[in-house]
């Protein structure tokens, strides 16, 4: 049994590769600010159960892999699942077309950060919660 | 699983050469505003226009951002009435550059605010990075 068959840890491990999927979208946004007709994407919250008794394999949904039949395929990028996206419709648009909102974004990222040091002290803390089990100090 | 951390370090160091290039094309317009024509029937500096495209970088798997041609602006050139300028045509008039400062230093402060915004994702991506390697400490 691996660490991430444990419940509580494999939720934490998808909310924190979601941050960082999120994270890159937002570095997207703010890359093409100025681009022409470019809307903003933002990621849609994970689906994490609530009962703490299935949390293992229904943490993510099954996704569609490019298939390898021989030694020379690439086996493509995101085939373990990724995170769906939305494309919120913002009311500020410029006469070129583009869609980003910096100061929305800015907040957004902060907002990212914070979440992801939380998970993260969380993720430290069940560690230590382990470490405790197992009769370390 | 590639670090999405490094892509997105990736995408904001796009953003802030792009931005830096625009800078570059203002300063060359700001530079510029008083280059006239030396002989009477030549045009002076035209103002150049930076453009930006996104483009989907295979290797990154994400829209990152480029800076497309540097155009020029087709507006007319201004107008002054100098006779004893070398270039003024029969009446006296001189063509100068087509070059607003007023604008160009909106476009600047524009450029400024895009670039700082692109910082703040690459410090904001760092900070997660570091707490990251905080779980190994403990």
């Amino acid at each position: 049994m691996s660490i991430g068959d444990l419940g509580l840890m494999s939720a934490l491990k998808t909310r924190m590769q979601w941050h960082q999927a999120r994270q890159r979208v937002l570095a997207e946004n703010v890359a093409n600010a100025d681009t022409p007709s470019f809307k903003a994407k933002d990621l849609k919250q994970p689906e994490l159960p609530v009962t703490g008794d299935r949390f293992a394999g229904r943490a993510r949904a099954p996704a569609v892999s490019l298939a390898v039949t021989s030694t020379g395929h690439l086996a493509g990028r995101g085939g373990q699942g990724g995170f769906g996206s939305v494309d919120k419709p913002n009311f500020e648009v410029t006469p070129s077309g583009n869609a980003v909102d910096l100061e929305e974004q800015m907040t957004k990222s902060a907002e990212n950060q914070l979440d992801y040091q939380t998970v993260a002290t969380l993720y430290q803390q069940s560690l230590g919660l382990l470490r405790t089990a197992l009769g370390r100090k | 699983m590639t670090m999405e951390f490094m892509q997105s370090l990736k995408i904001a160091a796009s953003g802030l050469k792009v931005q830096s290039g625009r800078m570059r094309v203002i300063a060359e317009n700001i530079a510029n505003a008083d280059s006239t024509a030396r002989a009477p029937g030549q045009d002076p500096y035209r103002r150049k226009v930076p453009t930006f495209v996104s483009k989907f970088d295979r290797e990154l798997g994400a829209a990152t951002v480029q800076m497309g041609r540097v155009e020029r602006d087709r507006s007319d050139f201004k107008m002054r009435h100098e006779p004893g300028h070398p270039a003024a045509d029969a009446n006296g008039y001189v063509k100068y550059p087509n070059v607003e400062s007023l604008i160009e230093s909106v476009d600047m402060r524009e450029a400024q605010r895009s670039y700082e915004a692109n910082l703040n994702i690459v410090s904001a991506t760092r900070r997660m990075i570091s707490r990251t390697l905080d779980i190994l400490k403990a």
